[in-house]
């Protein structure tokens, strides 16, 4: 920092040195425009939310109707029980594989392999995770069914008997996001050094108090990134469960933005479904506030 | 270096391996599904194998359907919008990265960048379809560009960050001191420096435009204006499904992030968590 710098902070705008001036000037017009944009949308759901067509400003009424939805409280349920199925298995799941690996092989292009075969599941487009497992649990041509079917066990109806469309459904996001949680943990333990392991080792430590008092903590920071990010991803669930349930059978699959779609776009009534995006987006903002302070990604 | 048991080695590998075919076998089946004829398709017992290279279901997606004006549609939305977001994030990395902006500012806006990440579409795409509706752009690609531009700015503000605070300061600043202006400076050293950078994120942002559906789905109604994965999507949820043509479709949709992704395989990693995973 020059030292105009450190007396502009001092003494104000007049005295800020030329190129913090040019930091503003260069970072204003574009990052103005991009953030009023970008707010809009929070400003026009509030608007919406607090209006009903002809009848203009209706303060909190729409709140008080989506509020009073008891199929509100159904959708955050059964989110609430996909993320308890899929989450779990995701992170332990991933850990685990993390560790097999890091400790089992050893050959540098195994491990090269295994990390780009398991960043395939994570970019495929969600919709086309959704054809491919209708082709797995499709009752009359999917291929589970098939394979029941060869070792003589009754067929089931994976994505039209509630439980089991539950259990489809998240086992898609296991599919797609344990890879994701195996990817972030193996670049963990890559970070621990070698001679804390090694020492523990000498000591003789079981695998298992190498795991908890070397490892963990390095992988700390880190398990609370993939919660934070698969936690919000749970309330993003959409297009595959679209493709697969399309919210059926009944409510089951119906999760938190399936149900606001089927509100403002079925039932078209888009003042509800605005006060319900704003209680989403104010939830997420404080969500974020919360645990963004945690995170171990450099702020500054 | 440490030291398993030859018995512990055989069943974790055992265990990887039967991971590894459970994860890779609904992808293997999608495209054995798609190079089955239609014929095929009324087999009492669907096959495991392909029967041939028969590729007249993408004929029959792409053409027959008239998919491949979707595909366009996609290209074109992913590539106006890539384009954008990476030359917006450039112009807000850059005072943030190589001026000397003040810690709070610089936390200021990547934070408020991150947080978009958290909003999911849903919420944001109800306001926008009324802001979309009132403007006249309900059903056109420009509707599509503009929303998946801010949509991807956040992903595109933190990998371009992230490249362009490697590039150390000194560099730069050595061309000031031989007399060059910032603009030179900026022209003739930062942006050779960052090509890579740049290359990188215009991938991973593009693959991200490529999958999304659910703006496109309220946003568009028409093929004029959908993208390939609202297609899809048409595709599985018609009355009578034609099973080869929906994972031909699949495919399709899968193959290209693929591609762009294996290119830009060492930063994907960096793009999913927003630059906390960082690949050497």
């Amino acid at each position: 920092m020059t030292l105009g710098a450190r007396v502009g902070v001092r003494t104000g705008w007049s005295r800020k040195s030329g190129q913090e001036r040019l930091v503003y000037r260069l970072l204003l017009p574009v990052f103005g425009t991009v953030f009023v944009l970008a707010t809009i949308p929070f400003v026009m759901a509030v608007i919406e939310a607090t209006t009903a067509g002809a009848k203009g400003f209706v303060g909190l009424d729409n709140f008080k109707v989506a509020l009073g939805n008891p199929a509100l409280y159904e959708a955050v349920k059964q989110t609430v029980l996909y993320g308890a199925i899929a989450l779990p298995v995701e992170i332990l799941g991933g850990l685990g594989i993390a560790l097999l690996v890091h400790r089992v092989i050893r050959s540098a292009a195994l491990r090269a392999a295994i990390y780009v075969a398991a960043m395939l599941p994570i970019v495929i487009p969600q919709i086309a995770v959704g054809v491919v497992f209708r082709l797995v649990y499709q009752p009359d041509y999917g291929i589970l069914n098939v394979l029941l079917g060869r070792t003589g066990a009754d067929q089931l109806l994976w994505l039209s008997s509630p439980p089991l469309a539950l259990i489809a459904t998240a086992s898609v996001d296991i599919w797609q996001w344990t890879p994701f949680v195996y990817l972030v943990m193996f670049a963990g333990l890559q970070t621990v050094p070698s001679e804390s392991v090694e020492a523990a080792q000498v000591d003789g430590a079981s695998s298992w108090m190498q795991f908890r008092h070397i490892e963990l903590p390095y992988l700390r920071p880190l398990l609370l990134l993939v919660v934070f990010f698969r936690l919000a991803d749970v309330v993003r669930v959409f297009d595959h469960v679209y493709v697969l349930t399309g919210g059926g059978p009944g409510t089951t699959t119906q999760y938190l933005s399936l149900y606001i779609y089927r509100i403002g776009f079925q039932f078209t009534d888009l003042s509800q479904a605005s006060a319900l995006a704003v209680v989403v987006m104010a939830t997420m903002t404080i969500f974020y506030t919360i645990i963004s302070r945690f995170l171990p990604a450099d702020r500054g | 270096m440490q030291h398993t048991r030859p018995a512990t080695r055989i069943a974790t590998y055992s265990l990887l391996v039967g991971i590894a075919v459970l994860f890779a076998f609904p992808l293997y089946y999608l495209i054995v599904t798609s190079l089955k004829t239609k014929a095929e398709l009324f087999d009492p017992v669907p096959s495991l194998v392909p029967n041939g290279l028969n590729l007249a279901s993408y004929q029959s997606v792409l053409f027959g359907r008239g998919f491949i004006g979707l595909l366009v549609n996609s290209v074109i939305v992913g590539l106006s919008a890539t384009i954008v977001a990476i030359a917006v994030a450039f112009a807000i990395c850059y005072p943030i990265t190589r001026l000397p902006a003040s810690r709070r500012l610089r936390g200021f806006v990547l934070s408020w960048a991150l947080s978009l990440r958290f909003l999911p579409p849903i919420a944001v795409v109800i306001p926008y379809f009324t802001i979309i509706r009132t403007l006249g752009l309900y059903n056109q690609l420009p509707a599509l560009i503009l929303v998946y531009t801010i949509f991807n700015l956040p992903l595109a503000i933190w990998m371009l960050r992230g490249f362009l605070d490697e590039i150390p300061l000194e560099i730069e600043q050595a061309a000031l001191v031989d007399g060059a202006s910032r603009w030179q400076a900026f022209r003739h050293v930062l942006l050779p420096l960052s090509r890579t950078g740049i290359l990188a994120a215009v991938i991973i942002v593009f693959a991200f435009d490529w999958a999304e559906f659910l703006f496109a789905f309220i946003l568009t109604a028409t093929p004029q204006a959908q993208t390939f994965p609202v297609g899809v999507q048409g595709l599985v949820t018609q009355f009578e499904i034609i099973w080869n043509d929906m994972a031909a479709a699949g495919v399709i949709a899968i193959v290209i992030p693929l591609t762009l992704m294996l290119l830009a395989r060492k930063y994907v990693m960096t793009g999913l968590t927003f630059g906390v995973i960082r690949e050497k």
